[in-house]
Parts: C-alpha cells; structure tokens; sequence
C-alpha cells in the first residue's frame, strides 16, 4: 500500500523526470533489439526498421504505462478542473453571480461563526480544563426577587476560597480601563488585576520572566508588580527582552514589569486583550475592601477536582456562601440583618463563558439568533445556485445526452458535475473568506465591543468552519443537476433536437423557488419584528432629556497623592465655574448616579410608620444643585425642585421619583412628609418635590425608585470625601458638538497626570438600545439580501420557462387567446410563488414566535401587521420579477409558432 | 519462423515474474528470455511489455534500479521482491491447478 501510494506520488508530481525515465528505457530496447538483428546480419536501416515495427507506436506504450503508473486518476481531476473552468469562462455572468451569491452567504457564515464561536463555544486560550472550569454566580432573595451576582467583594472572595473544598482552586479577577504610562504618553487601557492563582488554571508559559505568586498578591496591599500582555510589550516596549525589572505607571501607581504573558493569552476576558496583568491586592486605594463587603468588584472562577460533580459544587459554593452571608451579617450589625435561610442563599458553578451563563446579555443571544439568519441566508444562496445550475443542466441535456450515447459513463459524468460544483463552490469560498475577513471586525466590534480586530483568514477554528460550510454548499448546489444528469434519458433528449419541443415543468425548479420564497418571508418577518422592537426601544420615555446633556468627569487617580477633602472640593468647585461659562452651556450640575453607568446607594430609607420599605425595590441616591432637574430635563410632578437656598444649615430636603413616592405613601401626598437615609446618622429630611419617573438602570422593567440630595448638603453631610468631579451639562443644541470644548477647558485645571473625560447622554444610553439596533440592521440587511436572491431566482425561472412555452404560448394566440389570458399565465406563476412562499413563511415565523419573542422589546411576535406588511411585498416582488417576461411573452408571434410547426 | 501462439489473457505478468526470478534484468532481457526459453513459441508483445512492468513495479511485487547494462550502456534493471516472489509462487500454483484441469478436460474420451 505503502509503496503503491510512493511510487503513484513520485509518477504524479516527478512527473518529467519519470517520462524522460521511460524514454530512456524504450531507446535502450529498441537499440537491443536492432543489434540483434544486425547480429543476424540484417542491413543497420531494415534492423531499425524491424525493430521499430516490433514494437508499435512509442506513444501508445507511453499513454498504457502512465496508465499502469496509476497517475490516471489523478489526470481525470485535472480534465475535469479544466473543462470546468473552461465552461465557467464561457459564462462570465453565471459563473459571477454563482460565486457572487455563495460568498455573500459563506462570507456571512464565517463572520457570523468567528463571533458566536468566540461568545458560546470556544474556551478560553490556553484554559487547561474548560469542562471542570465554572464562573461562580451567588444569589439570593432581595425584595421578592432572585438577585443573580457575579461580581463579588475581595472578602467574600476570600471566604469562598476559605470554606469550599471540592474545588483544585479559585482564583478573582477584574478588569479595570485606567491611565498606563507617563502624563503625556499616558492612554487608557485595559488591565487584569487577578489573584495569583488565576495563571494556575491556564498552560501558558510567560514568554518573558515569570507571573507572580502568592506572596505578592496579599492583602492589604500586593506587591506592585506586572506581567504584560503579549500586544503591550510589543507596542510598547517594542518587543525588548530589557522590559523586565521596568517600571510601568499605571493608574496611580509604577508597578514593576516581572514578566511578559504569551501570545493570544487573555485570561477570561472574550473582550478587549487586556494590556497588563497585576495582582488584585495591589489595586484597590479603599480601606478594608478586604475586610468588608461594600465593593462588588471581582469575578471569580473555580477548578472543580477531578471526581467532583457540579451539583457537589453548587452544594459547597452554596455551604460557603451561608457561612459568607452570617460573617457579613455580623459585620454589619444591623439587628435586621436577615438570616442566609430567609434569602436563600445559594451559589452556582456555571459555565466559564458569561455568555453561556445565566447573564447572558441580550447581545449573545441576539448574536446566536444572527448566525441563525446568516444559515438560512446560506440556504437561499445554495438553493438560489442549485436553480442556476439546474437551470444549465437543462440548457446541457444535448450535450450530456450526447456524450452519455458515446459511451462516457455516468459514475464519470457524476464525477465531473461534482468537481464543476466543488470548483464553484470552492470561488465562493475564497471570495467568502475575503468578505468575512472585512465584515468580521465590524461585527465584533458591534456584537463585542471589541476594538482590536482578529484576523479570520489566520484563524484555524474559522478557516476549518469555511472549508466545512464550502464542502456542504457544493454538495447541496451539486445534488440537484447531478440527479437530473443521472435521470436523463439519452434517447428522449437526443430525439427533442435542438428546439426543446415540449414543455416540461421543473418540479425541482419549483420547489427551491417555493423554498427560497418561504425562508425571504420568516427572514423579512425578523426584520419588521426587530425594526419595531428598536423604534419601542426609542420610543420609551427616559425621563430625561438625551440630546443636549454631556457628562463630564475628573479622573484623580493619576494625581499620585490622594487630594486633600478641602483641596478635592475647591477642584470641584472651579470645574464647575469653568464649565458653566463655557460657549453654549446652559447650566451645570454636580451628579452622584449616571444613567447605565454608575450608581449610587445608601441602602433603604427609614420612614416612621413604615416598616417594610426594603420590600418595595431597590433605591438609588442622587444628588445635584439647584440647576439640576433644569439640566438632565427631568419634570418635577409636584412641590419644588431643588433652590439655591438648599443650603448647608438650612432645612435638609429631598426631591423622590413619582413611583418610589407613591409606593411609600400610596394615595396621600408626600410633600411634607419625613424620612431618613442610611448613611447619615439620623438626619431628617423633608419631602420638598416628586419628580417624573425615570429609568437609569435598565430600560425595561419595573419602575426605578430615586431619591435627590441638595448636593451641599449631601457634602456636608458625608463624612469622609468630597464630592468627586462629575458633572450634567446641559448645552444648547447637541451635546456632542460640545464635549471636546468642554473637555479641554477643563483639563487646563486638573492637577498633575490627572484628566478630565467627557461624553454624551446619548452614548451611555446607544449600548441600551444596541441589541435591538443591532436585530434590526442584520434582519433588515439578511432579508432584503435574501428577498433579492429570491426575486432574481424568480426572474430566471420565469424568463427561461417563458422561452420554453413560447411555441405553446404562439399557439395558444393562434387559437384565440387573448394578452390577458397570456400574462395571467405567466404572472400566475409570479403569484404562486409568493403565495407558496407567504403561507409556508407565514407558518415557519409563528412557530419560531415564541423563541423570538424574549429578544423583542415590546413587540408582539405575531403582530398581524408586519406580517401582512411582509405578504404585500413579497406579492409586489412577484409581480415586479414577472412583469417583464410576461410582456415578452405577449410579443411572440404567433405566425412564427405555427410556420414551425 | 515457428508457429507462434498469442499470450492468455492474464499470463504476461507471471512470466515476466518468473523470468525475473532468476535475476534482475533489463526489459529487453525479460523478453528475449521468454522467447528463447519457450523456444520461440511465446512472443511478449513488447507494446505491453513496459506498461506491465511498470504496473508489477507499482504493486510492489518488482523494483527498478538503474545500472549498466553488460556493454556498460545504462539501462534500467528489475528485480523481483519478496511480495513479487510469493505472488509468483501462489500465480504458479494457480496455473499449474488450471492446466492440469484444463488438460484432464481436453483427455477426456
């Protein structure tokens, strides 16, 4: 066998050289030959001769032993590589629309599949043991419903670590957008800050020096030390092995460079390529985070030991959030501090990938709906080519008559068709490829946020899920003309001559016309669904005003030395001054909460009388001077808003959201009436206004409960910091023509490396309305795609069949029939197809409804409208794809039809 | 010129195998022996003679080598291998059962 394949390899690809081999030996024959007959004494011409004769044609000898060499097989590919592409270059414009459609749906596939593979499916790179690796989630009861969380104090971190025992390891990690380099050089960047244990769960060899240990990741404060990402050190070190013993600033700190992570490593994070890797210890400046549970910041994975069942693992993260929960408990010393039982609570081990979890956001699945779509779009370009293909098969039955009559036999036939397809498909492929690798980025950007692109031509997982769906595609394109080539009756086709004299109606024609129809309707049905969901999204009322507010905010954590409270609060109270007389501003405001950004919250409120307000939700503070409901646009209902008599010393007041109001007071009037907030000792404060409801935290849902502070007050009253720079400014117009201004005025005050960011409303709010946003483009873009595939489909099928009737139609006018009856012929195929394709559509999409129905914002599934919107188009498709032939059809003379008769 | 009898279908590899059996030899040489040895009765049809070796040589059953021919002309020598020399032993069999057979039939009276 071994040998066989050798020598068939050394015949196939040393090709001359085994040729010039045989040459030789065939002289050397014919030489012996003719010395023996001169040995005979025969004249040297006539021993040639004799000798030449004996032998036969050098050719043929030639053509029998490349046979026997078994190279044949090998040749018969190429003939038909050949015919192929000769065939192909025959027909420039089938061959480019074949190519042209199978890339757009290959190429979408494989952009599609490099995202959804990267979210769902692929484990982290370098994950020693992605099956027994879990993200820990804890949960518990709060106000009546199931609070889910996965990101987690240092301290309950610590306990986890400290009673679970079914796991090889924890390990926390963070990823935290902050300054690295020097002031000027300075830019934000991802890092990691991560538990040393965090580098066990990977096989990754630092490229450079070592990761840290132990040792240097303990609190309070961890060594500052780094191991940086394998991008950073080549931007910006340039890839110099000197980098270790470095210092590197990031955020307030130098940290030492102790070592260089490898290639493509990325910890967990499926986002941005972190840029650094330092120990969790050595990053929080707040006091005691390792001894409290005030700040939610770290995820955690775990390793489950080998044996270990993940129900066994729910049981010990549950055991050991119990005991987390009571040690909490105690710490707080609240008498009303509720047992770990009364909340249940309970810890899950799930699956590494978020996505995968039960936090998967409404862009996962959205991305996993869109590979969906980008399948069924493959499914209308094959079916689309299979036509195509069909429809040339048809056009070729002489000469595949032909050539099945002169003895070709049909296992070659098939054969040859297949490679034709494959050849095809194979174009598409690459061209797909070429697609993808443009389109992918986009999409990872917008599914991901991810800025640094990957390349999909380099990746392995990709390229072998583009060959695959290539394969599938040049045998779903093949099958169709292959069985009509098989089927063909060598007899029946040779007698039909040259004109095809009978009309013969496609059934398989037809069927992935009705097919293509079908799946433009349910695609077309997405879109209506997803461009809906995105105008209710838009549509919601905020509470606020978007367009013209920017937020500004100081970040002084490059400043290196904590500012003084009297010092922070002077900084704040120039910024707002500046930013207040620059052009175009109306008004400013100091801010605590930010809509979708950040929150703050000083736990339940405390109301005489009324003991159960922890019950009735979640409450979030905000504070802001007397410009603030001016500024964010925010109605005040009834009583006042905030006054520049708010003062320190003056009588404390406070502004609540309309809801949080009449869930406290339900049906009497809360101006007036008293209350207190933790966080301020006992300090009473008044009810002075409601405000309109507004939503910050997520925009769908259950009403928000807010609650506004005189920012002087709330100053005052805080102990230990002043307020940090964070502003609404309300500009006139659109806030983003202003937050460069606004942003560079600022700086001017900010001390040392310390900077000011600025931003707009409007996108803090854009990722809120991304997923639908997103639906609705990739529907919109994926239908109109597939409904134009399918029309030009139609139009061919129509336009070909047109001219096989057109003997038939001549002799039908002949006989009387008039232009209508004609056209109703022809456009009465235009309709069945969109009828076909409306009811088989129509049924596809209700029964996908209720899978559908989580990802709509607000939109019914089966909302007659879209659905009636989506059969008027389909039906003026139709009839626009037939139009045309049908006035062709009109014009046959039908003279001509009889004359040839 | 002695009466000449055409090659069973199937024969030609045996005996090129066996006239390699008694030492590598060139192509012209497997033919001249056969012709001599069957006393001129066999001729090899040298149109097929090459593509059988070069057949036999993918099978394995033979290996050619380039070497000097005995007036030192290069010439390419085949050799029998040993998954050649028990094809030939098992062909051998065969022939010998299908003559002794064929010849019983034919005496039959």
């Amino acid at each position: 066998m071994l040998a066989d394949m050798k020598f068939r390899l050394r015949a196939l690809f040393r090709r001359l050289e085994v040729e010039q081999e045989l040459d030789d030996e065939l002289r050397f024959h014919i030489e012996k030959e003719t010395a023996k007959h001169r040995a005979a004494g025969v004249p040297r011409a006539e021993a040639e001769r004799r000798a030449r004769v004996a032998f036969g044609g050098v050719d043929r000898i030639r053509n029998d032993a490349r046979d026997a060499r078994g190279i044949s097989a090998f040749d018969t590919i190429h003939q038909d590589l050949r015919y192929a592409w000769r065939g192909m270059k025959s027909k420039p414009g089938f061959t480019v629309a074949v190519v042209l459609t199978l890339a757009l749906g290959i190429g979408a596939n494989t952009a599609m599949f490099g995202i959804v593979d990267r979210l769902l499916f692929r484990p982290p790179a370098f994950l020693a043991e992605p099956d027994a690796t879990h993200r820990v989630y804890l949960t518990r009861i709060a106000n009546g419903r199931e609070v889910r969380e996965r990101h987690f104090a240092y301290t309950r971190y610590a306990d986890l670590v400290e009673r679970t025992a079914v796991f090889e390891r924890l390990a926390a990690f963070a990823y935290r957008t902050v300054p690295v380099g020097t002031s000027e050089r300075s830019s934000e960047m991802t890092i990691g800050a991560v538990s040393a244990s965090y580098f066990d769960f990977f096989l990754a060899r630092p490229e450079l020096g070592r990761f840290f240990g132990e040792a240097e990741d303990v609190p309070p404060a961890g060594e500052n030390v780094v191991v940086l990402g394998h991008a950073f050190w080549r931007t910006a070190f340039n890839a110099s092995p000197d980098v270790l013993g470095q210092t590197v600033q990031i955020g307030p700190a130098q940290y030492t460079v102790i070592g260089v992570a490898p290639e493509g490593f990325r910890g967990m994070s499926t986002g941005n390529m972190p840029a650094a890797y330092v120990p969790i210890t050595s990053l929080p400046r707040t006091p005691a985070y390792y001894q409290n549970y005030n700040w939610s910041w770290l995820q955690v994975v775990a390793l489950r030991k080998p044996g270990v069942s993940v129900d066994a693992a729910h049981a010990d993260l549950t055991a050991a959030y119990q005991w987390s929960w009571g040690k909490e408990g105690e710490l707080v010393s609240r008498a009303s501090w509720p047992s770990a039982a009364e909340v249940s609570a309970r810890g899950r081990a799930e699956p590494v990938l978020v996505a995968r979890g039960p936090d998967a956001d409404a862009n996962a699945r959205i991305a996993a709906w869109l590979m969906g779509v980008a399948v069924i779009v493959l499914l209308i370009a094959c079916a689309n080519v299979a036509n195509l293909m069909l429809a040339r098969a048809v056009a070729r039955r002489r000469e595949i008559a032909l050539r099945l009559a002169l003895g070709v036999s049909r296992s070659r036939l098939v054969q040859q068709l297949l490679t034709e397809s494959v050849f095809l498909a194979a174009l598409g492929g690459a061209a797909g490829l070429a697609i993808a690798e443009v389109a992918g980025p986009i999409l990872r950007t917008t599914l991901m946020g991810v800025r640094a692109s990957e390349p999909v031509a380099s990746d392995p997982r990709t390229l072998i899920f583009a060959a695959a769906v290539t394969l599938t595609v040049a045998l779903l394109t093949g099958i169709a003309p292959l069985s009509h080539a098989v089927r063909e009756n060598v007899g029946s086709a040779l007698k039909a001559g040259a004109r095809e004299g009978t009309y013969r109606r496609s059934r398989a024609r037809t069927g992935l016309l009705h097919f293509q129809a079908a799946l433009s309707v349910v695609l077309l049905v997405g879109a209506g669904l997803f461009v809906r969901s995105l105008l209710n999204v838009r549509s919601v009322e905020l509470g606020y005003d978007v367009d013209p507010v920017a937020l500004v905010y100081g970040n002084l954590r490059g400043v290196g030395v904590e500012l003084a409270e009297p010092d922070q609060h002077a900084l704040v109270q120039r910024l707002l001054e500046v930013a207040a007389s620059a052009p175009g501003v109306r008004s400013v405001t100091p801010v605590l909460s930010v809509p979708f950004w950040s929150f703050e919250s000083r736990g339940v409120p405390i109301v005489e009388g009324r003991d159960s307000l922890h019950l009735l939700g979640s409450y979030t503070l905000q504070v802001g001077n007397a410009d603030y409901f001016a500024t964010i646009g925010t109605r005040i209902l009834r009583g006042r808003g905030f006054s520049a008599d708010d003062r320190v010393g003056a009588p404390l007041v406070t502004v609540l959201s309309e809801s949080m109001a009449s869930a406290i007071w339900p049906g009497e009037d809360p101006i007036g009436r008293q209350m207190r907030f933790g966080g301020f000792d006992d300090a009473l404060f008044t009810v002075a206004g409601v405000a309109q409801d507004l939503r910050g935290e997520a925009i769908h849902g259950e009403a928000e409960f807010w609650y506004y502070l005189p920012a002087d007050q709330f100053t005052a009253l805080e102990e230990e910091s002043a307020l940090s720079p964070q502003f609404f400014v309300r500009v006139d117009g659109r806030a983003e023509h202003h937050v460069e201004t606004l942003r560079k005025r600022m700086q001017e005050e900010m001390p040392g490396a310390s900077y000011v960011n600025a931003t707009t409303l409007q996108e803090l709010i854009a990722p809120q309305q991304q997923p639908w946003k997103l639906g609705a483009t990739m529907f919109v873009a994926f239908g109109a795609l597939a409904l134009a595939l399918a029309a030009i489909g139609l139009y061919s099928v129509i336009v070909y069949t047109v001219a096989q009737r057109s003997h038939e139609i001549g002799v039908r006018m002949a006989l009387g029939a008039s232009v209508r009856d004609v056209v109703r012929l022809v456009v009465g195929q235009g309709l069945a197809f969109a009828i076909v394709g409306i009811a088989a559509g129509t049924i596809l999409s209700l029964l996908a409804g209720p899978w559908v129905e989580p990802l709509l914002f607000r939109q019914s599934a089966r909302d007659p409208l879209i659905f009636a919107g989506v059969a008027i188009t389909l039906v003026l498709v139709a009839l626009a794809a037939t139009l045309r032939p049908a006035i062709r059809a009109t014009r046959v003379d039908p003279a001509a039809s009889l004359r040839a008769e | 010129m002695t009466d000449r009898v055409d090659l069973p279908q199937g024969t030609l590899d045996l005996l090129i195998l066996k006239a390699l059996s008694l030492g590598p030899q060139h192509g012209w040489a497997v033919s001249e022996r056969i012709q001599q040895v069957s006393r001129d009765t066999l001729q090899i049809p040298q149109g097929s003679l090459y593509p059988a070796l070069h057949r036999l040589e993918r099978r394995g059953w033979i290996v050619a080598e380039w070497g000097a021919s005995e007036n030192n002309r290069r010439a390419k020598f085949y050799e029998l291998t040993r998954a050649g020399a028990k094809q030939l032993a098992a062909e051998t069999a065969t022939w010998d059962k299908l003559t002794a057979a064929v010849s019983l039939v034919l005496r039959m009276t």
